[in-house]
């Protein structure tokens, strides 16, 4: 079943003045479960598109579908309630909100879905002794390593039951086995729960772990699997 | 706790020290307008109080016209009819007739003009403080007797000593010219130039046989009230039970303009010092919101991305400077209220040049602060509309941040 298409995408954008193409027509098709990887070297291309799949920007040319619905007709308020019932992000640097525990982090997207107090607080719990986390659970961020921060980060993405979450860069700033051990738990996740993954990522080990990998260069897809 | 009031209450603590400058220049904005207005407020209430009290009342009733244009002619019968209106008001506490005219006090070969008051020194006593005001010498007592005390400075002026005799010349109510001579049994120090230069005081009856205001005519009824927050009440009531469109009843606003003016005038500068004071606060909380927000913008745009909707996010801001806002006035109005309370009972009495300065622009000189509670309201509400103001663009910077744009933010 498809969950994203893109057609014919394109994004430019000016540095320093000067028209960089960013992307220069993705065509893309990723269906309900994948557990796709963008990679390419830097400057490729690869957090643009995955900015551009993530609603949080929006393309120069082309368009982009959501189960069918072209995402980039929608306001600025749709959008973000799309983002907020559909999706869900890891980001490089983790990107937890200092103040807040762990559950706290997690029930948040939760609290902006109306979910009462009490119902969010037990989901959120339950979520973090699924993917073996519980002891984190009343921690700050600041009083967690790496890894556990990112592992927070995951359960943040997903607890929303989003039907896309997209990681940029999720190992970046992790060592190769706190690394390895993320992405045993997003593919549990991808398989447990059909969640779609989308990485970007010039990480081998992510690379490694594609079930489908997306080469950029230039602006321009290499579908592996085509 | 809802989790968007736990995340503000936890972000205004994650930097203490820009919370404790923010903080402070709140708690020092709302004591200092309670302070200053509190004392403004309170120096201007001693003042009012000591002028109606002085001499004065709080209300007076006059012909229509008369204080527009004082002449002799102007005057009215003391009927029983308005007498029972007055006593059966209970929030008067007395009254007390007058006459008032001009004259010429002469001895041997000094002639001064003075003003004249004939009064009814036991109904006075009641009402104003004049008769505290006897420097030397004593106040008649007999309604007819033809003894005056006069202004200090006058009796210096003609020359004269207490105990001796002066003639009094004035125009009478029918066009006669009357004079009598008077015995001088005292003086009296108000601490008004005007009154000390010219006043001369003698019994009502006898002003009255001197002025030929036969049929008890006298110029005003001064009235004392039991509370100066009940004057308009009791000016209004007496409006309406007072029929004659001859009477005017007057409050103290509209019997000495000129402090009415001088007060008006003190307290548009005084407004003017708290504007510029609550201005640079208010730019001193912008500062530290606008800094405090900018800091987070990489936070805003990840919580913008997991779906976190515009007016949330500047609800947040809201709430953080609501929230530090509120903590800042309970200390500056427990401040302000114990500096208010402190000056209210323990006012402060100026020296020779300071009250020499005061007296020139005819206040007392003391300042005493009020407890009044409307100044903690008001300013509350006017320090919390100004942080809330202040954050207004912070508020608007945050409206508008893209969520990509505030994830890139470094």
């Amino acid at each position: 079943m498809e969950i994203i298409k893109t057609e014919n995408l394109k994004k430019t954008y000016k540095d320093n003045g000067v028209p960089v193409n960013a992307l220069r027509g993705i065509n893309l098709i990723i269906n309900k479960g994948e557990h796709v990887v963008i990679a390419g070297p830097s400057g490729s291309g690869k957090t643009t598109l995955l900015n551009l799949l993530g609603a949080l920007d929006k393309p120069t040319e082309g368009r982009i579908f959501f189960k069918g619905e072209d995402f980039s007709l929608k306001t600025k308020k749709e959008l973000s309630d799309f983002r907020l019932r559909n999706l869900g992000f890891v980001f490089q640097a983790y990107n937890l909100i200092p103040v807040l525990s762990a559950t706290e982090n997690i029930e948040f997207s939760l609290m902006l879905l109306g979910i009462p107090e009490k119902e969010r607080r037990a989901k959120s719990l339950k979520l973090l002794e699924e993917l073996e986390i519980a002891d984190l659970a009343y921690k700050r961020p600041g009083e967690m390593s790496g890894g556990q921060q990112q592992r927070v980060a995951v359960a943040r993405a997903i607890v929303n039951n989003p039907k896309l979450v997209l990681a940029d860069e999720p190992t970046a700033n992790l060592d190769s086995k706190t690394g390895a051990l993320l992405l045993d738990l997003m593919d549990k996740m991808n398989v447990e729960k059909n969640i779609t993954f989308i990485f970007s990522s010039h990480d081998q080990l992510v690379i490694e772990r594609a079930k489908r990998l997306l080469l950029l260069k230039d602006g321009l897809i290499n579908d592996q699997n085509n | 706790m809802n989790l968007l009031f736990k995340l503000a209450w936890r972000n205004i603590w994650r930097n203490k020290r820009r919370s404790y400058i923010t903080l402070a220049a709140i708690i020092f904005a709302t004591f200092a307008t309670i302070a200053m207005r509190g004392i403004q407020l309170g120096t201007y209430g001693v003042n009012i109080k000591n002028a109606v009290e002085m001499f004065t009342g709080y209300l007076q009733i006059q012909r229509t016209g008369y204080q527009e244009n004082p002449s002799l002619n102007l005057a009215f019968s003391l009927e029983d009819s308005l007498q029972n209106i007055l006593e059966t008001n209970d929030k008067i506490i007395s009254f007390t007739p007058r006459v008032y005219a001009a004259g010429l006090i002469s001895y041997k070969d000094n002639s001064y003009g003075s003003a004249i008051f004939g009064i009814d020194p036991s109904k006075e006593k009641k009402t104003s403080k004049i008769l505290d005001k006897l420097k030397n010498g004593y106040f008649f007592t007999s309604d007819t007797s033809l003894e005056i005390v006069i202004g200090e400075k006058l009796l210096n002026n003609l020359k004269v000593n207490i105990g001796e005799t002066v003639v009094i010349l004035a125009q009478g109510f029918d066009g006669s010219l009357g004079n009598l001579k008077f015995k001088i049994t005292g003086t009296v120090k108000t601490g008004s130039p005007e009154l000390d230069n010219m006043a001369v005081f003698m019994s009502i009856r006898t002003s009255q046989e001197l002025l030929a205001l036969y049929g008890n005519r006298i110029h005003s009824i001064a009235i004392k009230l039991n509370s100066l927050e009940n004057m308009d009440e009791v000016q209004d009531s007496l409006k309406s039970n007072i029929k004659s469109k001859n009477l005017a009843i007057l409050n103290w606003e509209e019997v000495m303009p000129d402090l009415k003016q001088s007060i008006d005038l003190d307290n548009i500068s005084g407004l003017l010092m708290l504007i510029i004071l609550i201005i640079i606060v208010a730019f001193g909380i912008l500062n530290t919101v606008l800094m405090s927000v900018t800091e987070r913008f990489n936070e805003f745009g990840v919580t913008l991305s997991i779906g976190m909707p515009q007016i949330k996010l500047v609800l947040l801001v809201l709430i953080e400077t609501v929230f530090i806002a509120i903590i800042g006035i309970i200390i500056g109005d427990i401040l302000g209220y114990a500096i208010n309370n402190y000056f209210y009972f323990n006012p402060i009495e100026f020296g020779s040049e300071f009250a020499y300065i005061y007296e020139e622009y005819g206040f007392l000189p003391v300042m005493q602060s009020s407890i009044n509670p409307y100044i903690i309201v008001n300013n509350t509400i006017l320090v919390l509309t100004i942080s809330v103001i202040a954050c207004l663009y912070p508020m608007y910077k945050v409206y508008r941040l893209e969520p990509l744009k505030g994830i890139r933010h470094t």
